[in-house]
């Protein structure tokens, strides 16, 4: 990987994006990365070959960057996240999410990129009470049975999984469902759940859950490029950990509450502007454990720095 | 303070019970369960349900030499309104067997969601019925405890006491996957917990559980139970993992038979009990199995 290559990432101002990105040029200084995002990019923290820019990836001048650059690779990590479960931004998710993945795929088909980095969720599973043990890449994607705004979500893996396919003799790619990504320098719901200063403990249900640190996320991603062929992945570590477990090991204090109440609990949090999306109180319920064994054939047994004990330690920092 | 639980318990199944959960914190020091499985809450419960299972339904193991020491799926016929059948299997693999073992009982999709319920049954060992559940657990040389007749097994009205619902086959894919012997078991003495039983379809449909069961009594009377455990059941190495259904289904119906046999041996020699009740019925059941054994 010593030869100079130019990497697109799309969502550079998320905190994963930016740690991938750091991951990347550390490991190969002669790279240059453009990141672009439909958010602010003036908090990006600036890297010697690193182009942030300000630019939605369903404008015209999203195309002249393919024109103007020849990518090897290209990370898709913007898919737009379910913190509101607000009407409108249910139709700029779709829009974005589903039509501005089709869009990238497009162009990365036309313009010869080498490589695309898909980043997914497990959520596309979805929490569900009937769940096997360890779902498997080839499990049913399940989460709109239950909630039907994420559709977006599972329609982009599909749309991803099938555009792989297609193009697996020209483009290698890549889709990752990672498990709960949390660290400190992301912002995602599970994160700030998990390090607030009280987080919702059910009474009345356990769940386990897998956890993956955001350094171990973003060398992952990175590995991808190389050591990963073309297929969709789970990304999780070997082990797993109840919901009360993992707040006592981040030291969060509980809030006792029967879950089964969680319909109204909702509606009262929406009067105090605190607006948690319903899909994720289905996780504080039923388990959705994914299984590694795929991932585990290419990158080895142990492919992770953080035991998950460490990686709930290590977001006290935040 | 007054301590109930010393009372009822003998010191002999005192030191029994911590010398199988020694042996059992040894087996699982290197095990994580996803279901959450609790040794501690294992233990705490077992030591609340010995004395039922000893002074209230006093039961009786036949057969427990025909258990060996490696992985079962335990199939069993399915008795009574509450899965009280189930958990006195579960104790008796724990107290009358050896080595013992936590056996993981296969419980109804319905089960998992239910609050409290689904949580503390998963930590005391029951699954939700599922095949790629059974083989994790398969492989992790776990026994599975499964009642293939299902829900219709224990709802059924009194005048179907002891009349056996057909098997599903889902049981027998996971054996010929993994090549699990069948350990087949029955339990007398359940159905006359509950002596006189309405199950009302409607309404169970209407309010979403699998099955509505209408008592005259609300707690189990104390019916004594047996459990009999027959000699374990082999599948056969010429049978191919995709086997078809008629293949299937013989086997299942040979499982099927089995226990029928030893159920028809067992209402022949239950302790008396209900007598008006179920000597009618057992005579009505011995009979029909009679007929159909010559058809």
């Amino acid at each position: 990987m010593n030869e100079s290559k130019k990497i697109l990432i799309i969502g550079i101002a998320g905190g994963l994006a930016q740690i991938t990105a750091r991951l990347i040029l550390t490991e190969n200084p002669d790279w240059e990365i453009i990141g672009i995002d439909s958010r602010d990019v003036s908090k990006v923290v600036p890297l010697k070959n690193l182009t942030a820019i300000n630019l939605k990836y369903s404008r015209g001048n999203f195309e002249n960057l393919f024109r103007n650059h020849h990518f090897h690779a290209v990370y898709h990590l913007g898919r737009i996240s379910h913190a509101s479960n607000e009407q409108n931004i249910l139709a700029k998710r779709i829009d974005l999410s589903v039509m501005g993945t089709n869009r990238i795929l497009e162009l990365c088909e036309r313009s010869d990129v080498k490589k695309v980095v898909i980043l997914s969720t497990f959520h596309v599973y979805g929490a569900l009470p009937d769940n096997s043990i360890f779902l498997g890449e080839d499990a049913p994607l399940r989460a709109s049975i239950r909630h039907p705004e994420l559709r977006d979500v599972i329609e982009m893996d599909q749309m991803c999984t099938s555009w792989m396919w297609k193009n697996q003799n020209s483009i290698s790619a890549v889709v990752l469902r990672p498990c709960n990504i949390i660290g400190t320098q992301i912002q995602n719901s599970m994160t700030k759940f998990l390090s607030g200063p009280v987080a919702l403990s059910p009474i009345d249900y356990n769940p386990f859950f897998q956890f993956i640190h955001e350094f171990d996320m973003a060398s992952i991603l990175y590995q991808a490029l190389s050591k990963l062929p073309t297929g969709t992945y789970n990304v999780a570590g070997n082990d797993f950990i109840s919901l009360r477990e993992a707040l006592k090991v981040v030291g969060t204090k509980g809030v006792p509450f029967p879950m089964i109440f969680s319909g109204g609990l909702n509606s009262i949090l929406k009067k105090f502007n605190i607006d948690v999306p319903e899909y994720l109180l289905d996780y504080l319920k039923f388990s959705c454990l994914i299984s590694n064994s795929e991932l585990k054939k290419h990158l080895g047994p142990e492919f992770l720095r953080f035991s998950i004990k460490e990686t709930l330690e290590l977001i006290r920092l935040r | 303070m007054l301590n109930l639980e010393h009372l009822l318990l003998s010191a002999e199944d005192d030191l029994k019970i911590n010398q199988i959960f020694h042996h059992l914190r040894e087996k699982y020091k290197d095990y994580q369960d996803p279901w959450g499985l609790n040794l501690e809450l294992c233990e705490k419960t077992l030591r609340k349900l010995l004395p039922v299972y000893r002074s209230y339904f006093k039961v009786r193991v036949f057969g427990a030499e025909n258990v060996k020491d490696h992985s079962y799926i335990v199939v069993s016929n399915h008795t009574g309104q509450l899965p009280i059948d189930g958990m006195m299997i579960t104790i008796a693999f724990l107290m009358d067997i050896t080595p013992p073992r936590i056996l993981r009982v296969m419980v109804e999709r319905f089960m998992a969601q239910l609050p409290f319920i689904g949580d503390l049954s998963a930590q005391t060992g029951a699954i939700m019925g599922d095949r790629n559940n059974c083989a994790f657990l398969i492989d992790h040389g776990e026994s599975i405890l499964v009642f293939p007749e299902g829900v219709s097994g224990i709802s059924k009205n009194t005048s179907d006491f002891y009349k056996m619902r057909p098997f599903t086959e889902g049981f027998y894919r996971i054996a010929l996957q993994k090549k699990t012997p069948i350990l087949p078991i029955c339990v007398i003495g359940a159905e006359e917990m509950f002596p006189f039983v309405f199950h009302s379809k409607k309404l169970a449909h209407a309010l979403h559980v699998p099955a509505l069961p209408i008592m005259s009594n609300l707690l189990p009377l104390p019916s004594p139970i047996d459990i009999y455990i027959g000699e374990e059941i082999t599948i056969p190495e010429h049978i191919e993992t995709e086997a078809t259904e008629k293949e299937i289904k013989e086997n299942v119906f040979h499982i099927e038979n089995t226990i029928k046999r030893m159920l028809i041996t067992g209402l022949k020699n239950r302790r008396p009990f209900f007598d008006h009740i179920r000597k009618p019925i057992s005579k009505f059941v011995i009979k029909e199995f009679k007929n159909k054994s010559h058809q």
